[in-house]
């Protein structure tokens, strides 16, 4: 079973707070939950959204239709109506508005409440909450203690005060819509979760991998890192520098990873525009780095809260001149954190830089995940630095010529020798070049790396479904593996053999493994991206030589939906 | 004990008369006297003639980009403030290209020092005029003669929070090594800025015309005074040159306050392994 909850009012009236807590609630009462959070990019005025979808088995999308929809305003219902489910339970204020339809009306006097009990309109969001799990079928034990937690710091009558609100939410549903009631949250036994966005994968991820430098210049979606392992600094000693720019974020990050730390960076498409020329240093002067790009929809300015994936082909092409680099995709919240931790450990082995690609929607979208398993993984992984020395002597050459590549490198302060990190060519000392010579052999060390990268790290893409009878195969990358997933089950349920090929190793490919992947000529395969022009099929068509005929591509900002993959089947 | 022969890298490839020359000999007599080592030293290099010094002096050094030099000296400093980090970089590196590094890492007093060789004129790429060059000036990119006037880097730095601001002349080798040196003994974002002639492209910021126009403080000036200081970054208007330590303050630098524990540096510190309590945020 699956059932969406979703709740709309005007911009900064804590509609995300709300909504998160939500999640915690389901999550904390057995539940896997995938939640989406619509906004405009204001901070007040506009209207705000957020869903939830709540699930007995894993939940790696959003479900078409709205099962109970909160209203705060009447803007929430006339803009979500169309979305709702027949029957769907209508939560509203009677003094505001009333709402008509196939729908169920679960009127809550919230005006009411608040003038009874003197609070602020905010509060509104609490009394929602109670009703909310009312009409679910909930108690209140998760909400009052997750409140508890939340306004611990403001004191005991705070917390009471809440939770007080909370109660006459629920209350009312009780003694006002009693037959309505349905047990859509009975309390479950499972295996504790935590609930985590993209962003915050990301940041635990890069904490766990011991990341000791990361700098950002905010930008809308990815500033959830920042704030993350900002507010974590103090715990973690990691340093946090929202610098003056993009450019100065990433030349710190590869000064800081000069010095031996590892480093890490975080933007969107247009901060990493201006990453760029750093990024190439990176290539030439062999610095490792970790670049996190969380995709909207550009150009420019473009869309700041919605979603995209149109920056595959910006980052794998990003800097000039020809260097190597790794892009990897993870697809949901628990690879984030896994691939996030192997980013680091690839940029150290490989000395380049790695980019973790994200996008709005894995970036700003909650997901439960399994706490022990994530806790056990991290625990487990040791820092792999590759070739870092901390000593050496006289005869240490930074840029020695290797069969794999990478040389060996020095962590600056080491006695007895020196060495410079050179943005110039250089000789295999690291003093600057011009020899034709020289050049060749810098040039094919550095590409060497791909090569033992490809035989020692690449892994080709995972399926879901039966790939062997699937007649109809879809192809995707990032964050379109949560819908299909979703896809896949539900064709399953229709009797229909659909699979999915799912790329998180998106560059450099090796091009015979992948070709064996599309060899079936008696199967259609549709590549699904959130972009216009199909990135990852001109990709591969580039790389492997394979062309799509069919393709699933949406770029009104909007995720893709598991509506759009039926209708190919 | 180091010696000037441990810094020297290669044989310089600067025009024969080049301030550049003086400045690097300064810099190195200054880590010699200051006890240093090339194994002890960060620098960070910008792009021009100046940051060509990366490979004709010896320390651990980043050749960068053009005008991120303090960008990246600032993840050095943080990543290991137990060891002195150094930006060498131009007027073009540092006012111009880098300008907003500049305007910030002064804000931020990161504790690194930066040699400015400002010279107003882009020597690498052939003579155009840089940010510092006289309002008229006339290059192969501003061939009716240049409209800005010229930044005031002094007073720049002054006003935008560096806590040590020097200028020096690179026809005084010994008065750039004691400025350096002093640069270094100081904590926090330090400027010194070596007005330098470019013997091949300029032909009025010459030698000749420095001597005639520069002048040093001498011990009644007080470099803690604000106001004062600001008043002689403005002499420059009246082709006065102070040369000397201008303006001179103490606050906390930025590693003092990034850093978790500033007797260990970040690489040094034990790695964090709490994730349980991180984990709990997310229950």
């Amino acid at each position: 079973m699956q059932y969406t909850w979703k709740i709309g009012g005007e911009a900064g009236f804590g509609i995300m707070t709300t909504g998160l807590l939500f999640s915690k609630i389901a999550t904390r009462r057995g539940y896997n939950i995938f939640d989406f959070v619509e906004y405009p990019s204001l901070i007040r005025g506009g209207h705000n959204a957020y869903e939830v979808t709540i699930s007995d088995d894993t939940v790696s999308s959003l479900k078409k239709e709205i099962d109970v929809l909160v209203c705060l305003n009447k803007e929430t219902f006339d803009t979500h109506k169309n979305r709702c489910a027949p029957k769907a339970k209508i939560i509203f204020d009677p003094e505001v508005f009333t709402p008509e339809g196939d729908i169920i009306p679960i009127p809550v006097t919230f005006t009411a409440i608040l003038k009874e009990l003197q609070g602020q309109v905010i509060m509104k969001n609490i009394i929602a909450l109670g009703s909310s799990l009312a009409i679910m079928g909930a108690d209140l034990i998760e909400m009052n203690s997750l409140l508890a937690t939340q306004f611990g710091r403001k004191g005991e009558a705070i917390i009471l005060l809440n939770q007080q609100f909370a109660q006459k939410g629920f209350d009312v549903v009780l003694s006002t819509s009693q037959e309505h009631i349905s047990p859509m949250l009975t309390k479950k036994e499972s295996p504790k979760k935590m609930v985590v966005t993209g962003n915050e994968a990301f940041a635990y991820g890069a904490v766990a991998a011991d990341c000791r430098f990361y700098s950002a210049y905010p930008m809308t979606p990815s500033s959830g890192v920042l704030t993350s392992v900002a507010a974590w600094g103090k715990k973690t000693g990691m340093v946090v520098r929202h610098a003056e720019d993009e450019i100065a974020v990433i030349n710190s990050a590869l000064g800081a990873s000069f010095a031996g730390v590892r480093s890490s960076v975080g933007t969107s498409g247009g901060g990493f525009a201006l990453m760029v020329e750093a990024l190439s240093m990176s290539g030439i002067t062999e610095l490792p780095i970790v670049v996190f790009i969380s995709q909207r929809p550009g150009p420019a300015t473009g869309m700041p809260t919605w979603t995209e994936q149109a920056e595959l082909l910006f980052a794998i092409h990003g800097g000039h001149g020809e260097f190597p680099k790794i892009v990897l995709a993870p697809g949901d919240h628990q690879e984030m954190v896994e691939l996030t931790l192997q980013a680091f450990d690839l940029a150290d082995i490989y000395q380049l830089p790695v980019i973790v690609m994200s996008d709005m929607l894995l970036s700003e979208s909650h997901r439960s995940i399994p706490y022990d398993e994530i806790q056990a993984k991290i625990k487990k992984y040791i820092p792999n630095r590759g070739k870092l020395v901390s000593s050496a002597d006289e005869s240490y050459k930074r840029y020695l010529m290797t069969d794999d590549g990478v040389s060996p490198r020095l962590v600056p302060g080491g006695v007895k020798t020196f060495y410079q990190a050179n943005s110039y060519e250089h000789l295999e000392d690291g003093h600057t070049t011009e020899s034709d010579v020289e050049r060749i052999k810098q040039v094919d060390k550095r590409a060497r790396k791909i090569k033992t990268y490809l035989s020692n790290h690449f892994i080709i893409p995972t399926t879901i479904g039966d790939i062997q009878k699937a007649q109809t195969v879809f192809v995707g990358w990032g964050s379109t593996k949560g819908v299909a997933n979703e896809a896949v089950k539900k064709a399953k349920e229709m009797r229909k053999d659909v699979a999915y090929i799912h790329f998180s190793y998106l560059y450099p490919l090796d091009k015979n493994k992948i070709k064996t992947l599309f060899s079936d000529s008696s199967k259609q395969y549709i590549l699904v991206e959130n972009n216009s022009e199909g990135q990852l099929g001109k990709l591969l068509q580039m790389e492997v030589g394979i062309s799509f005929e069919n393709k699933i591509l949406r770029y009104d900002g909007r995720p893709l939906a598991v509506e759009q993959f039926i209708e190919k089947i | 004990m180091s010696t000037l022969q441990d810094f020297a890298g290669y044989k310089p490839t600067w025009c024969p008369g080049c301030g550049n020359w003086g400045i690097g000999v300064a810099l190195r007599m200054a880590f010699v006297e200051m006890g240093m080592s090339p194994s002890s030293v960060m620098i960070s290099f910008g792009i021009g003639c100046s940051g060509n010094m990366n490979d004709f002096i010896n320390a651990y050094g980043m050749h960068g980009l053009h005008g991120r030099a303090i960008a990246t000296a600032v993840g050095m400093k943080l990543a290991n403030h137990t060891m002195p980090v150094c930006a060498v970089v131009g007027d073009g590196d540092c006012y111009g290209e880098g300008g907003n590094h500049f305007l910030h890492a002064c804000r931020g007093n990161h504790d690194i020092k930066v040699i400015i060789h400002d010279n107003r004129v882009y020597g690498l790429t052939t003579g155009q005029v840089a940010p510092t060059a006289e309002k008229g000036q006339k290059s192969k990119s501003t061939p009716s003669g240049i409209i800005e006037v010229p930044v005031d880097p002094i007073a720049l730095a002054i006003t935008q929070g560096a806590t040590f601001v020097a200028q020096t002349f690179a026809g005084d080798t010994k008065h750039m090594a004691e400025t350096i040196k002093k640069a270094f003994e100081h904590t926090g974002f330090a400027i010194v800025n070596v007005l330098q002639p470019c013997v091949t492209f300029d032909k009025k910021s010459t030698y000749q015309y420095y001597m005639k126009h520069v002048y040093k403080l001498d011990t009644s000036y007080n470099p803690g005074d604000k106001i004062a200081a600001l008043e002689k970054a403005f002499e420059v208007a009246q082709e006065k040159y102070p040369l000397g330590v201008i303006y001179q303050s103490s606050r906390k630098a930025y590693h003092e306050e990034a850093v978790a524990n500033v007797n260990t540096s970040l690489i040094a510190q034990p790695r964090f392994q709490d994730f349980d309590i991180l984990a709990e945020e997310f229950v």
